[in-house]
């Protein structure tokens, strides 16, 4: 019994609407109010629930089984084993402010940050780790078996090693963590293995490293111009103010929108790489959306919460999903009868790493 | 015992991701899932819980089988149907409540909180045994990296300044720091710092008098225990809410109960003012200069809108009023110091040349 997804349209599916949504969402934003945001927790359970149970693979709709008490938990660990010492440290560093210890304290304040980044990578991990684990297909699970501390280690030194050549090297950190981060992950019985190539992506991404200096270069040639081919300075007068005013509007506002759909641009590239470079078993994976589509999704996001006057925003949750999943799409069959449960070990607690960083996962 | 049903059943094993169409065969408090060669199974229907609702479709799962699914369609027997788990929407509490009664319950639990979390550092400040504030306050400030000024009148005059106002200055300590702010602050551990600044732009020492008295006040008052364990239990309560709305919310709390505070620490300091026999009209006078620096002399009888609503500390348009007002016609009002011993507080930073100035880092 196999599947042969060559013949089918796409992979993936989403069957949800953003009406259904809403009787999610609302009542999730009242609860979340009167509880002090503690609901929280237990709302994203909902909605994820709602995504995955609206979302085919193939013939078989995804399940997601995490809990809102896990979430819940992660977050109270986080809380105690991680919020409450730093405070404290930061109370003692202020203390030695006091005292004149300068030095110590700007030393112990370097190493709690250090020691913070080391956590965002650990983080990053570990909610992919749990998501993985608690989504299932056909009774099939994901997962893995590491912990994810080594990559914590490794995160810290390539993104280093990505900033030092003046941050021409990012890229290849982006590239190479999520290589290494998918690599350690599984579906059932088969590893991920995950082969994306940073080179393909240094063209969109010095286009986003030189936009300022275009810009800058640009504004300055065009002024010159303008200058050159005027008579003298007095003739000019005040419309060369004006023009140069508006030469400055200009700058800003590409200062403002270009540089953002350079970024949009790389990203997407990014994404279409890394997800490119993924595979499962016999299955190959892509992801479709190009840089105009993730134009368009960002100017409507923004057009939805400026015209529902925020309240909007509680629905980008289900326009990121289905943004998502629309542009997913896998190749190559599986066989049902090899595809067995996961043996990975499953946590009991949730994202509260990447909760308190306040980071976004895959 | 056994009836066949007529819905549809599908079930996953767990162990692979073969669908199997499945007829579910009750028996007592187990059941059977039968293939058309196989039969799963005996499972208890204790161990049944629900797992989500996928379209018109109930998927059930088995606890301690990760992977084991059940999932029903169509007119399920009610015999079967009352022995399965019901539907989860919200989760625990809420599906037991409903949504409505939930609500209520929510709001009045987090009004209690917060309520909890704002009134009992009254009572719990003066429980807070005062050899932890000691520790307390001398972890936090230690020698304030060497800037208190000393001399030897200088200090004499300062203690005689204390001692007219707090009838137990043992268990205080006030220093100059050589800081060159108006500004003074009350710390744990009965400590007060006045910064030089103050101590030098003031015209008479009733006027620093009047500024000890407010921040020994504060000390009295267990002003800032109770602002400590405020800070903590909010920090704890609103934690739960996402960052800027959490801390918005946290500031005004604090803010509304730190102006209450301040007219308190200013009652104490009219009140010792009289005691000793020290005018209250320097210190009248400094809040009028202090009024001019913040504007709100400025703005005439609307002055308390929103900066004064806002603000932590009372106008200090109101405050020069409120000291103005307990003045006592008549009363043979003494100065806090002689010339002599004035002119050696004010000069005490300057003679100290020991003292180390200045931060070095950002105060607010």
């Amino acid at each position: 019994m196999s599947e042969d997804l060559g013949q089918r349209h796409s992979a993936f599916r989403f069957h949800g609407t953003w009406q259904e949504f809403a009787g999610i969402a609302f009542p999730n934003l009242l609860l979340t109010i009167v509880t002090l945001g503690i609901y929280r927790f237990w709302a994203t359970t909902r909605e994820r629930e709602y995504f995955w149970g609206k979302t085919d693979f193939i013939d078989e709709r995804l399940e997601w089984t995490g809990r809102g008490i896990e979430l819940f938990i992660g977050f109270i660990m986080v809380f105690f084993l991680i919020g409450l010492p730093f405070i404290i440290i930061q109370l003692i560093s202020q203390g030695l402010i006091f005292r004149g210890e300068t030095i110590i304290a700007g030393l112990v304040t370097l190493l709690m940050l250090l020691l913070l980044f080391y956590l965002t990578g650990v983080a990053y991990f570990r909610a992919l780790r749990y998501r993985l684990s608690r989504t299932y297909w056909r009774g099939i699970r994901g997962g893995s078996d590491d912990p994810g501390f080594q990559y914590g280690i490794s995160y810290m030194w390539k993104s280093f090693a990505g900033w030092l050549p003046i941050f021409l090297m990012v890229p290849w950190s982006m590239i190479s963590l999520w290589n290494e981060r998918w690599n350690a992950m599984s579906f059932g019985p088969h590893r991920f293995v995950a082969t994306a190539e940073w080179k393909p992506l240094m063209k969109r991404y010095l286009l986003f490293y030189l936009v300022p200096f275009l810009i800058f270069v640009g504004a300055v040639v065009f002024g010159i111009a303008v200058a050159a081919s005027g008579n003298s300075p007095d003739a000019l007068g005040g419309t060369g103010m004006a023009i140069g005013g508006i030469l400055l509007i200009f700058a800003v506002l590409a200062m403002y929108i270009i540089l953002p759909l350079a970024a949009l641009a790389f990203y997407s590239k990014y994404f279409r790489l890394a997800v490119g470079g993924l595979r499962l078993h016999n299955l190959e994976f892509e992801f479709r959306a190009r840089a105009p589509d993730w134009i368009l999704f960002f100017l409507a996001n923004m057009a939805i919460i400026i015209c529902t006057l925020g309240i909007g925003y509680i629905f980008m949750p289900y326009r990121s999903w289905k943004f998502f999943i629309d542009h997913m799409e896998a190749y190559g069959e599986i066989n049902i009868d090899e595809l067995t449960q996961s043996e990975t070990i499953v946590s009991k607690h949730g994202e509260g790493l990447l909760d308190a960083f306040d980071v976004g996962a895959i | 015992m056994t009836a066949p049903t007529f819905f549809d059943a599908w079930h996953y094993d767990g162990k692979s991701a073969i669908k199997r169409k499945v007829e579910v065969q009750t028996i007592g408090q187990q059941f059977f899932l039968l293939e058309t060669e196989r039969r799963h199974g005996p499972f208890m229907f204790a161990d049944v819980e629900y797992i989500a609702q996928k379209g018109d479709v109930d998927v059930y799962g088995l606890n301690g089988e990760d992977g084991w699914r059940l999932m029903l369609s169509g007119p399920v027997p009610t015999e079967l149907a009352a022995m399965l788990p019901a539907r989860r929407r919200y989760g625990g509490w809420v599906d037991r409540l409903g949504l409505g009664k939930a609500t209520v319950a929510f709001t009045l639990a987090s009004a209690a909180a917060v309520a909890v979390v704002l009134f009992s550092p009254q009572w719990l400040a003066p429980l807070i045994p005062s050899s932890v504030d000691k520790k307390l306050g001398d972890a936090l400030v230690g020698d304030f990296g060497g800037r208190f000024c000393s001399t030897p009148a200088g200090d004499a005059a300062l203690k005689k300044m204390v001692a007219s106002l707090d009838q137990n200055p043992q268990d205080l300590q006030v220093e100059v720091a050589k800081i060159d702010m108006i500004n003074a602050v009350a710390l744990p551990g009965g400590k007060v710092i006045l910064f030089d600044g103050l101590v030098k732009q003031a015209r008479s020492p009733d006027e620093v008098a009047g500024v000890l008295a407010h921040e020994i006040g504060h000390i009295r008052e267990k002003h800032v225990m109770q602002a400590l364990l405020r800070q903590m239990g909010l920090a704890v309560v609103l934690g739960g809410v996402d960052g800027n709305s959490g801390a918005l919310v946290n500031n005004m709390l604090a803010m509304s109960y730190s102006r209450g505070s301040e007219a308190e620490a200013d009652a104490h300091s009219m009140k010792v003012l009289g005691n000793a026999a020290i005018s209250p009209v320097a210190t009248a006078s400094f809040f009028e200069r202090l009024s001019e620096l913040d504007g709100s002399a400025r703005s005439g009888d609307k002055g308390q809108g929103i900066a004064g609503y806002m603000s932590s500390h009372p106008l200090s348009r109101e405050r020069k009023k409120a000291f103005e007002k307990s003045i006592v016609k008549g009363k043979n009002y003494k100065p806090a110091l002689t010339s002599a011993e004035w002119t050696e507080l004010r000069t005490m930073c300057t003679q100290d040349r020991k003292a180390k100035s200045g931060f070095g880092f950002d105060f607010n």
